[in-house]
């Protein structure tokens, strides 16, 4: 299988499998726009190439990412624009002492000399923008700082090229306007128009995957920027999966340790200011009164609980029970509202659980044998990045032939035993390590394995000979004669 | 990724998951398993302590057996999937 989404830590060096250098003679970039839009830990870029082949047979067209932005990047998907299906993409390894990163991407079919096409590549970055003050009262506004670099570089020459920078509202409170942009463009070099700044047209751009481009033009940009939504970041979530064949049910239970990262508060919290902005719908834009969640439909038992203990303040409106084939169309909405608001640099750790019926997500080839389970890797938080995720999935005792199938790789896995309720033997338990996160990853893995009817059996075997074990010890203790006197037979 | 669509669709396909014992019948299939399981034990409690006897281990084994079945379904109506 081979994943179109990759994610990597900044220290990681990836391995790549030798690929056709590309020639900066066998593609021409008609345009190039790249747009990122804002958000709070989250960046979403999408950058559309259109190109066009300049040589016969071209499969493999190479984009250029700078080597801080790669770092930072935890998803890249490429695209034919307007199409659903994901290109092949490989890696060039992560070199440090260039100040570019390369990404082969196979097209669908060869391009033939002159024929153009339109790529869009889509990456998420996370980590990218910073609160900025770094403090803020609680009445005070919240507003973040966004660097990126001036240039799209490209290993081909670019005609014209064009990035826009969006924010979610209009209040920009400063953008860089680069120097030595000049002698790109005859026009403005950048320009602004409501909540996008647009750096651009920039015509007739060699190849600029080079050292001497890169010195002479490239630039970094600031965007400094309100932003009207708290900045969520999940620092560590743990979602622990158990499946279980005697109940046909499958449970769920995260546990997630919350973290706003905006400005952090500046002075005391005071409960008066904050129930009198809530009065007058005047929140502040860093304060996080509540959390909405989509989780699956026709869920049961839903547990919501933190370190103090059950907390009320909290409403599910529950879905009623859809078909494997249709898991993602419905949701419950669980809205929870923490003990207390989340301000700038607050944590909040809980713990939210609940059942499913293992029909929902779960069938059964009866040629094969097996079972396969669809597990979902993550509940998406609209806007938040996780930074580190552990997924375990407890298969039924006894569960053998094991396969797992990814949408995308995770960064470690294990398999140990796990020992719970009525187990001889421990049950399989299957360990997924991800970092960074995002709405983009929130897919499922399938896990397939073989349950034979013997195994199945086991549980309640184990316990009758639990209890054969306490007849005969019964048995044994009834023929123990403990009378001081012997008993007389009459 | 082809891999993974492949068995998505199969997935989608393929009949859903059914459990052995439904799980309606769970909370009665526990009662009429612990009932007689107490029931036999008692009994079992009553017979006479001779050296053969047939009896006694013909009990708890059928006790046993079904204690077995009762407990489980009995952690699984309560809410403990086991």
């Amino acid at each position: 299988m081979s994943p179109s989404s990759w994610r990597t830590l900044p220290f990681l060096l990836l391995v790549s499998v030798t690929s056709v250098f590309a020639s900066s003679k066998s593609f021409e970039n008609t345009a190039i726009v790249r747009t990122a839009e804002l958000g709070g830990s989250v960046v979403h870029v999408t950058t559309t190439y259109a190109i066009k082949a300049l040589d016969d047979g071209q499969k493999t067209y190479t984009v250029a990412l700078g080597r801080a932005e790669r770092e930072k990047t935890s998803f890249i998907e490429a695209k034919v624009k307007g199409s659903k299906e994901p290109l092949k993409i490989k890696e060039r390894a992560l070199d440090t002492s260039k100040d570019y990163h390369l990404v082969d991407i196979t097209l669908p079919k060869a391009l033939s000399t002159d024929k153009t096409l339109n790529l869009v590549l889509e990456t998420v970055q996370t980590h990218a923008t910073w609160p900025s003050p770094a403090t803020a009262a609680q009445n005070e506004d919240q507003s973040l700082k966004y660097q990126t670099n001036l240039l799209i570089l490209s290993p081909y020459k670019t005609s014209v090229q064009r990035t826009k920078v969006k924010t979610l509202s209009p209040r920009i409170i400063s953008y860089t306007t680069p120097e030595n942009a000049k002698d790109l463009t005859d026009k403005d070099v950048v320009t602004k128009s409501g909540a996008t700044v647009t750096y651009g047209p920039y015509d007739n751009l060699p190849s600029s995957t080079n050292k001497e481009f890169i010195e002479k033009y490239q630039q970094s940009i600031l965007i400094h920027y309100h932003h009207e939504q708290p900045v969520l970041e999940v620092l560590n979530l743990q979602r622990s999966v158990e499946v279980s064949h005697w109940g046909a049910n499958i449970n769920t239970e995260d546990k997630i340790d919350l973290y706003n990262a905006g400005p952090k508060l500046k002075g005391h919290f005071s409960r008066l200011q904050h129930q009198s902005q809530k009065y007058f719908n005047k929140l502040s834009a860093h304060v996080l009164p509540a959390l909405t969640l989509h989780l699956p439909a026709g869920l049961s038992n839903p547990y919501y609980y933190d370190l103090i203990g059950n907390v009320s303040t909290s409403n599910i409106r529950i879905a009623p029970s859809v078909p494997k084939n249709k898991q993602g169309t419905q949701f419950s909405v669980l809205e929870i509202r923490p003990r207390y608001p989340l301000l700038g640099g607050w944590n909040y750790t809980f713990t939210l659980g609940w059942d499913l019926p293992l029909g929902d997500v779960a069938s059964y080839d009866k040629s094969a044998g097996k079972y396969t389970v669809e597990v979902p890797i993550m509940t998406p938080l609209l806007g938040a990045v996780v930074n580190n995720a552990e997924l375990s999935v407890v298969l039924p005792e006894g569960a053998s032939n094991i396969e797992i199938l990814e949408p995308f790789p995770a960064l470690a896995k294990r398999t140990d035993i796990h020992k719970t309720y009525l187990d001889t033997t421990g049950r399989p338990r299957l360990t997924f390590i991800y970092k960074n996160l995002t709405v983009k990853h929130a897919e499922s893995i399938y896990v397939s394995y073989k349950l034979s009817w013997v195994a199945h059996l086991k549980k309640p075997v184990a316990v009758s000979t639990a209890i054969l074990g306490l007849f005969t010890l019964g048995m044994f203790v009834r023929r123990i004669n403990l009378s001081l006197t012997p008993t007389r037979k009459v | 990724m082809d891999d993974y669509r492949r068995l998505q669709a199969l997935h989608h396909s393929l009949p859903a998951f059914t459990p052995a014992i439904s799980i309606s019948l769970l909370p009665f299939v526990a009662a009429f398993c612990l009932l007689p399981t107490f029931a036999l034990a008692f009994y079992s409690s009553t017979l006479p302590t001779s050296k053969l006897n047939v009896k006694e281990p013909a009990t708890a084994l059928v006790a046993s057996i079904l204690g077995g079945f009762g407990v489980v379904a009995l952690f699984c109506s309560v809410g403990v999937y086991v």
